[in-house]
């Protein structure tokens, strides 16, 4: 039967308490959420794609080479046009001859990718990854983040036996603007009009209501009680996938999120429903059976921020351009570079079998003009020399990023290769500087992240996290 | 080959001077240096000029150096711009010597220039760093500080040097520097100043980096039968060493030495055929605090690991066994990029005829050693007094 062979999830690591939004505006339109996952300053809906992939083949015994179609649905893609796809699969090592699907526009997009996966041949990876953006005042508040990568495929654990779907002119429900999510807040119709859809998807389905759980559209903690209740379904099935009490509503990654959860607890055999919904359409999918989920310790190791702080984290008090410009590494010399930025590609020495990174130039061990045989490092290592940059201390294409994130560590690592190793420096993410002191030899892990931007290009490359081992898997 | 010797040396005031440019504040190095050489000397001897300078702020990108020669005078001789960032004016030196000792120039002019403080806040910063290794260094979210930082950690982790022992060498820099009326920052500080400042680059503070400055500097370097016409002491280019390293401080086999320097002390001492204990006074390329003491260990003044305990016993106060940066180092006297290097050489004068503010008794042999970056360049020059003022 086909359906979803493996998965893993990404949560960021920085919540936000809703109790926090109410004591600074008064009030909170976050029902039913107690706290939300913020993405750090360097974070966007691709690089935590790549690492929900990344997460997923780490505990894996599929081959990368088999994968023949890559979709991603995102509300918020990191660019208004351009393949976020491409960048994913150069980023995770992906074939180049897949066949690529951006899915968008509307938060039930990630039904529109598991379906079509579902619905093909062959082995389809589809990622569901998304931190919508609201008006602080208001849209902002539920809005969390987080990502889901599924591997589907024939011969599935969990099988993905029906699916639904329903679509009606909604206008006026949950839209984005140029910037950022809006709502007319009609509370009433929005409810009746999604109840309506959801309710139609399910009944497209060949579902019954005996399903064991259930995971429906949830941009906030208290509307998935009330479709339950309309559709006839006890409540408790929710608990499992109800993800949005403590990620946020991320857009179309929540359902994808709580149904990888729910069917984490679920046992053989068993039923879990899960329905999208967005802009009017919703889909509903039935899926049978239990699933190895990696990532679900992001929901327990968690740090909070303070409202200034995820102010400040997110951009949304403003930063400072410098316009003198940055170091200029051609884009032409970065593209060359990627498989270096990405996936850590050192160089072997086929005179003398040391390592050198970046695989270019002379050896440098033996100092010899070699054809250097490309080999990845390992992902984890370790400090040798680490430095707290303050803020006289960062190049000015980091100013940026350096006023979102605060001080921030540069460190070297070394990387194991084989029996030998190689040193890659890097900045840390996801450590509060303050809070934490870095010290030579610790372990850290890599991980994908914006680096820096210049003329309104993202350059992504290798970060390193502290303390990862315990995230990597469930 | 033929032997060498200093004939003068000159610079300008290092510090921030927003009424003068680079070609003015050569000018003043130019005459500082031919007031040094004394009578009997016209600039119309000078035969060719290397002219080391990083070039911050833009302004004249090409043909910097050409353009300071014909300013001050020197119409039509050949001059080459040497840029090895921070080590520009070591490597001019070095050309200079050379272009003399293979018999293409009788007198041969060194020098360089900087700039830094005229900009913008946002242009200076643009310049600063641009002499790490640009792909991945600097793309890891570093300058020089945080690059040399990383060395800092390294070293203490290692060697258990303390942020202390960083500290003592800005007391010790800035004591001397209080007494150059040339040095850019003419202050004490105290060792509680010193260890308590704002982090730049943990673990360095403000204390632990250099200032950035403008000024020049200029020397002159010339055959024997120049400099025997002259009335000023014979002191002789006794060896001079130059390396280069991996510009990327993770390409290198070490985070805690700087091989260039290893390397180019070892040709200089071979040369000069002295080892470090006979070295008098020393100009060390202390563009942060940590850079003196490695210094300290890459040149043999002390034992590996030991730089921390060197500086905590006095050993390179004026009046220890060895004393560094007299003239208050890039720390106090100021560090404009291209003329640090020729600066350095400009205190060695003054020491080796007993001239300078900071006096050593009586020393025989200065080494001066400039860093490019963070070891992708370096070089070290040893200049001996032959004998007295005659």
């Amino acid at each position: 039967m086909r359906g979803i062979l493996e998965a893993a999830i990404y949560v960021p690591r920085w919540r936000l308490k809703t109790a926090n939004i109410s004591e600074t505006w008064g009030q909170s339109t976050a029902k039913g959420i107690d706290e939300k996952a913020v993405p750090a300053a360097d974070e966007d809906t691709l690089t935590m794609a790549i690492e929900a992939v990344e997460r997923l083949f780490s505990n894996s015994t599929a081959d990368r080479n088999d994968v023949d179609h890559v979709a991603v649905a995102t509300t918020t893609p990191p660019l208004a046009e351009g393949d976020l796809v491409a960048k994913l699969r150069t980023a995770t090592g992906l074939p180049a001859n897949v066949r690529t699907a951006t899915l968008t526009q509307h938060t039930a997009s990630g039904a529109e990718a598991l379906a079509t996966a579902i619905d093909r041949d062959g082995l389809s990876i589809v990622v569901c990854s998304d931190y919508p953006v609201g008006i602080p005042a208001t849209t902002d508040h539920p809005l969390g983040a987080g990502a889901a990568a599924m591997l589907i495929g024939e011969d599935a654990r969990t099988a993905v036996s029906s699916v639904g779907w329903y679509s009606l002119d909604a206008p006026g429900i949950r839209f984005r603007t140029a910037d950022s999510v809006q709502s007319l807040g009609i509370t009433n119709y929005e409810r009746e009009t999604i109840i309506t859809a959801v309710t139609a998807a399910m009944e497209n389905t060949a579902t019954d209501r005996s399903i064991d759980y259930a995971v429906l559209h949830q941009p906030n903690g208290t509307l998935p009680y009330r479709i339950a209740r309309s559709l006839s379904i006890d409540t408790k099935k929710l608990s499992h996938g109800l993800v949005v009490k403590t990620i946020g509503d991320a857009g179309t990654a929540t359902v994808a999120i709580g149904l990888l959860k729910a069917l984490s607890e679920a046992t053989t055999g068993e039923d879990t429903l899960a329905v999208f919904y967005g802009g009017g359409t919703a889909a509903a999918f039935n899926c049978t059976g239990s699933l190895n989920v990696s990532g679900l310790l992001d929901f327990d190791e968690t740090e909070s921020l303070t409202y200034a702080t995820y102010l400040r984290q997110r951009g949304y008090l403003g930063t400072e351009q410098i316009t003198g410009g940055g170091a200029n590494v051609s884009l032409p010399t970065w593209q060359r570079s990627l498989d270096s930025r990405y996936r850590l590609v050192a160089g072997r020495c086929p005179l003398c079998d040391s390592i050198s990174f970046p695989p270019d130039g002379a050896c440098q061990t033996c100092h010899e003009r070699v054809s250097f045989e490309h080999v990845p490092a390992e992902r984890e290592g370790t400090i040798v020399a680490a430095s707290v940059i303050g803020h006289g201390g960062a190049p000015p294409e980091f100013t940026t990023y350096q006023q979102r994130s605060g001080r921030y560590a540069a460190v070297i690592v070394e990387l194991p290769v084989g029996d030998q190793s190689v040193r890659v420096p890097a900045q840390l993410t996801d450590i509060d500087t303050d809070e934490v002191a870095i010290e030579i030899g610790d372990t850290v892990r890599s991980t994908i992240r914006r680096i820096y931007e210049q003329e309104g290009v993202v350059r992504y490359g290798v970060k390193f996290t502290p303390n990862m081992k315990n995230r990597q898997t469930d | 080959m033929k032997d060498v010797y200093v004939i003068g040396a000159g610079q300008s005031p290092y510090g921030s001077f927003p009424d003068e440019t680079y070609l003015s504040l050569f000018d003043t190095a130019f005459d500082s240096l031919l007031r040094s050489v004394g009578d009997g000397f016209s600039p119309g001897q000078i035969d060719e000029a290397y002219l080391g300078t990083l070039g911050v702020g833009g302004r004249q990108i090409g043909l910097s150096a050409p353009a300071v020669t014909e300013y001050v005078g020197l119409h039509g001789i050949p001059t080459t711009r040497i840029e090895n960032a921070c080590a520009a004016s070591g490597y001019a030196f070095r050309q200079a010597v050379a272009a003399v000792r293979s018999g293409m120039a009788d007198v041969a002019l060194a020098g360089g220039y900087e700039v830094m403080t005229d900009t913008s806040a946002d242009q200076t910063k643009w310049w600063l760093g641009v002499s790490g290794e640009m792909e991945y260094e600097r793309m890891s979210g570093t300058t020089f500080a945080g690059v040399y930082a990383q060395m800092a950690s390294a070293h203490m982790k290692k060697h258990g040097t303390t942020v202390e022992d960083l500290s003592r060498v800005a007391v010790k820099n800035h004591a001397n520097g209080a007494k150059n009326e040339k040095a850019h920052l003419q202050f004490d500080c105290t060792l509680d100043d010193a260890v308590n400042a704002p982090l730049v680059a943990d673990p360095l503070n403000l204390y632990h980096c250099c200032p950035t400055s403008d000024g020049a500097s200029a020397v002159l370097v010339a055959t024997s039968e120049v400099a025997r016409e002259l009335s000023v002491p014979m002191i002789r280019v006794a060896g001079t060493g130059a390396s280069s390293g991996r510009v990327g401080l993770f390409q290198r086999e070490t985070l805690t030495r700087i091989p260039a320097t290893v390397r180019a002390a070892t040709d200089a001492y071979a040369e000069a055929g002295v080892d470090p204990d006979s070295i008098d006074v020393a100009e060390l390329h202390d563009c942060f605090a940590i850079a003196e003491l490695l210094a300290y260990e890459d040149l043999g003044f002390c034992e590996r690991g030991d730089a921390g305990a060197f500086i905590r016993a006095g050993e390179t106060n004026p009046d220890g066994s060895l004393p560094t940066n007299t003239s208050g180092g890039l720390k106090s006297k100021g560090h404009p990029i291209g003329a640090t290097g020729t600066g350095q050489i400009v205190e060695l004068v003054s020491q080796l005829r007993g001239t300078a503010a900071v006096q050593v008794s009586d020393p025989t042999y200065g080494l001066a050693h400039n860093v490019g970056g963070s070891g992708g360049g370096a070089t070290v020059a040893i200049l001996e007094r032959v004998e007295g003022r005659r």
